[in-house]
């Protein structure tokens, strides 16, 4: 018996079985196991596309959302696109009240302002939404990349005439959800931070401050711009009740208490986002500008032409930009520049018709007790299956290896699908697959029971084993494949892969096992092949 | 091995075996009665479903009437425990007025960029025929709107309305109010009546239902031509792919007959779940079909019969295996292992009956057929055209 054992531990199958169970529990115990709000408590809303849309406008909307709901102050938000034609955005919190919250912000349009010298040139309301395109690659003339053009109301054209007049070449600062009432306290270090690799002449740290300054400047709106270090914070007073003030994640504690003792609500933004990104003037350092700085909502900053700042009111404008990159690469990015322009003009409108699917809440405890009662369910499942082999087979020589096998399909099949999300759904099939895997094992056990040589037996069991498995894969595919349920797709998934699992691991494995013990009793009872007793 | 549990089973196609058939078409007949009882759940028929963890109890027949009176139509009332509690389950009807709004909103979003292009060109030009194009397109777009802030109970008319770009802010607003209106109106009838520590809502507008339908019916299709396909590559005859496939179908046809018998809603879920069996219980159908006709050991009758307990023990690994989810379904109360579960149990045991009942007979009578040589030419006829 001995000698079986450490034959079956040297067979090439078993060995790749233990690999691959190696790798599983690895990947579980470096990445974690992830559960879906259903285990782990939380808000999930799901946001249903109109239409299905390409990987270049579901990655814009995931982004638009995502920093839109940081804009609104609500952090810890996560935004991912499931398929082709739905968004989640989930919330590791069970308040109710956030469920409004980013209903509101998910149908409400952000609001668009560009900017030039302090002056309001552009708002949202000017521009026909309608009009705003980006014209083809082949019919721009001016030798640009990428062209968004657009028509403004009377309006708009009246405002944008008289704000421009004179500034040729001058940015406009286009701002999405521009924080109004704020204030901004800022480190030398952030501030500065896109120039460390700047290559021209070194900028003054007061001509950097003024670039700064400049950028945030609006009539009577102001985003007062404070060094952290210069400032004394105690001396800040706010205007309002509802002053805002703009500060890194990363600021120290104390200063944060300290704004707040003040009166200032805190509108914390991660390091990335505070850093502006500089377009320097070389030859004319005061024409140098702020192309983007998130933490204000400034998403670009385009020039003005001469032709446009002549005073004289005009209905159409056009957009022009250059794109990185050469060749597809190029005209990848001339399309995304050019997207982004699109989206910032509409008021971060998303490309696509969105409406809110149903939302589910689940309070945290509820979620836990979930996990618990389905990690009970699928422990007698495994109970209950393995109790069954042994009342229909009653050998230990068949029970051990089945309930063996069936302990590493489903190790296996947890840690890849926890990879992804353990959802209800995808619980479901794990529970399910406990009695599905072992029926490639009930089918060659069978087969090794008939009479006849163990090797032949085998071929056959085999032959049988993969058209039912695959027969019962291709039927559940199109589930996988074509529908896009999203409730359903974890079950799917998991049922799937534990059918996959099914023949593509154990059935060798447990070949190896099976074929070695039959063969042994084969030769020590050569007169009764089928019988045990 | 003799011994056990092989002994205790007889050969059940000794003999007449078409008898098998029976009880299999008994339960079909019986399926079919109850086919049509079958509930749409939330996804397919759309509407609203409220969950509420209750502090108390509540009397669900009285909250009922009570729900009645506020004006909600129908609702339908349930009530279990979970581990925090009572729970308690208000199904509601899709409200008219708000597949309405949806569909003028979505009407309106489609409609709204061409007109505000033409409301650029007629800013721009002097040409009346410009003006008078603009106009229609925007009396058109007003009518939507009008009938929106109607049913939103917002008190404005869109022709006072200047510009495209401030009527596309009042139609998101108006419709959003609409449907806050709704669930503000479910949530204070809830108030009144019930004592909750948490309140849910599951809304499936008419669209939505109707893409998972949709989606659900391509699928279905999708999955019957691979499987028919697979199953005749696999077989390449005519009479063994059949019955391969009226197995399927005969099961599918007891689940559905159990979902009406249970009560077990029509969701994502069982849908999903009725798919999975088509995948089972193709499963024991090929096995026993491939050992019955490719084998050539002992007598087909022999076969079928061994083929029967090896299948026999398949399902019934896979039918405890999903009892065990049942089983946490009941405790847990959540609906998607409750629908998977109960369907797939009701369509495995089905699946038994089905696959050594009906597709063992029409695989045994063919093989017989074959092996009979006055039955051989009356049979094989039926296939070889």
């Amino acid at each position: 018996m001995a000698n079986v054992i450490f034959d079956i531990l040297r067979d090439k199958r078993i060995i790749l079985l233990a690999v691959v169970i190696i790798g599983a529990l690895a990947l579980t115990y470096f990445h974690g196991l992830k559960f879906g709000i259903d285990f782990s408590g939380g808000i999930r809303i799901p946001v249903l596309l109109e239409k299905a849309v390409d990987g270049t406008t579901m990655d814009e909307m995931v982004r638009t959302i995502g920093v839109r709901a940081a804009a609104f102050g609500l952090t810890e938000v996560k935004v991912r696109a499931i398929g082709s034609d739905e968004i989640y955005v989930e919330v590791p919190a069970s308040d109710p009240k956030l469920v409004s919250d980013i209903e509101e912000l998910l149908s409400k349009q952000g609001v668009f302002t560009g900017v030039v010298d302090g002056k309001s040139a552009l708002r949202g309301d000017d521009i026909f939404t309608g009009t705003i395109v980006s014209r083809p690659s082949q019919s721009i003339q001016s030798g640009a990349d990428w062209e968004v053009d657009f028509s403004v109301t009377k309006d708009g054209a009246e405002r944008f005439s008289s704000a421009a007049k004179g500034k040729a070449n001058y940015p406009i600062y286009l701002f999405l959800d521009r924080p109004g009432d704020s204030i901004m306290l800022i480190s030398k270090e952030d501030l500065k931070h896109d120039l460390l690799t700047y290559r021209g002449g070194a900028l003054s740290d007061d001509e950097v401050r003024r670039i700064a300054e400049n950028a945030l400047k609006l009539e009577d709106d102001n985003i007062t711009l404070y060094l952290l270090g210069d400032a004394n914070v105690s001396s800040l007073e706010p205007k309002t009740n509802r002053t805002r003030a703009i500060i890194s994640k990363n600021t120290t504690a104390d200063v944060k208490s300290a704004l707040k003792e003040k009166g200032f609500i805190l509108l914390e933004k991660e390091e990335a986002e505070m850093m502006p990104k500089f377009s320097i003037n070389s030859a004319q350092p005061s024409m140098s500008s702020i192309d983007k700085w998130e933490a204000v909502g400034l998403l670009s900053a385009p020039r003005l032409s001469a032709g446009v700042t002549e005073g004289i009111p005009n209905y159409g404008y056009s957009i022009t930009g250059a794109a990185e990159g050469e060749g597809t690469e190029k005209t990848l990015n001339a399309q995304k520049d050019a997207k982004e322009i699109e989206s910032i003009l509409k008021g971060g409108a998303l490309p696509v018709q969105i409406s809110i699917g149903s939302t589910t809440i689940i309070p945290a405890p509820l979620g836990e007790q979930f996990l618990y009662m389905s990690a009970v369910g699928a422990l007698i499942a495994l109970c209950a299956v393995g109790a069954l082999v042994a009342i229909r087979y009653r050998t230990l020589k068949a029970v051990v290896p089945i309930i063996i096998i069936s302990i590493c399909e489903a190790i296996i099949l947890v840690s890849v699908v926890g990879f992804f999300t353990i959802d209800l759904g995808a619980m479901a099939g794990i529970i399910g697959s406990m009695g599905v895997s072992v029926d490639a094992q009930i089918v060659i056990t069978d087969e090794l029971l008939k009479s006849g040589e163990a090797k032949v037996k085998l071929k056959k069991a085999f032959s049988i084993v993969i058209t039912t498995a695959t027969v019962a894969i291709v039927a559940m595919l199109p589930l996988l494949l074509f529908s896009g349920l999203v409730a359903i797709i974890g079950f799917a998934t998991s049922t799937i892969l534990g059918a996959f699992l099914g023949i593509a691991v154990s059935r060798p494995a447990y070949g190896a096992i099976a074929e070695k013990i039959f063969k042994e009793e084969e030769k020590a009872e050569p007169q009764h092949p089928r019988a045990q007793k | 091995m003799e011994a056990g549990i092989d002994m205790k089973i007889p050969n059940i196609y000794e003999g007449d075996y078409r008898r098998c058939a029976i009880i299999p078409i008994i339960m079909i007949v019986i399926s079919l009665f109850f086919i049509p009882q079958i509930k749409e759940g939330v996804d397919f028929r759309g509407g609203t479903l409220i969950t509420l963890q209750l502090n108390g109890t509540v009397d669900e027949s009285a909250l009922k009437a009570n729900l009645e009176n506020e004006g909600i139509k129908d609702p339908s009332v349930k009530t279990y425990k979970n581990p925090l509690g009572n729970v308690l389950e208000v199904e509601i009807t899709q409200e008219e007025s708000l597949v309405r709004a949806e569909k003028l909103k979505s009407d309106f979003f489609e409609r709204v960029d061409d007109v505000s292009r033409l409301e650029s060109d007629a800013a721009r030009s002097d040409d009346p025929a410009v003006k008078e194009k603009y106009s229609k397109a925007r009396d058109e777009l007003n009518a939507m709107a009008d009938e929106l802030f109607g049913i939103a109970g917002v008190g404005a008319k869109a022709s006072e309305v200047e510009g495209t770009n401030e009527l596309r802010k009042m139609m998101s607003d108006a419709y959003r109010k609409a449907n806050d209106d709704y669930k503000k109106k479910l949530t204070s009838a809830m108030d009144k009546y019930v004592s909750y520590s948490s309140i849910s809502f599951e809304a499936v507008s008419a669209s939505l239902s109707a893409k998972f339908l949709e989606k659900a019916i391509t699928v279905v299709i999708i999955s019957i031509i691979f499987s028919i396909t697979l199953i005749f590559i696999v077989f390449r005859l005519f009479i063994p792919s059949i019955a391969v496939l009226t197995g399927a179908v005969c099961d599918v046809t007891i689940a559905l007959g159990a979902m009406g018998l249970f009560g077990i809603p029509l969701t994502l879920a069982s849908f999903a779940a009725l798919l999975l069996l088509i995948g089972y219980s193709l499963d024991t159908d090929v096995l026993l079909t491939t050992r019955v006709i490719k084998r050539r050991e002992g007598t087909t009758r022999e076969r079928a019969y061994d083929s029967m307990l090896t299948g026999i023990t398949m399902s019934t690994a896979a039918i405890v295996a999903f009892v065990s989810l049942l089983a946490v379904a009941l405790l847990t109360h959540i609906p998607i292992y409750y629908e998977i579960s109960s369907v797939v149990v009701a369509g495995l045991i089905g699946d038994i009956f089905a696959t050594w009942g009906i597709n063992a007979v029409i695989v045994l009578w063919y093989m017989e057929g074959k092996e009979t040589p006055e039955q051989k030419t009356k049979f094989t006829s039926v296939f070889k055209r």
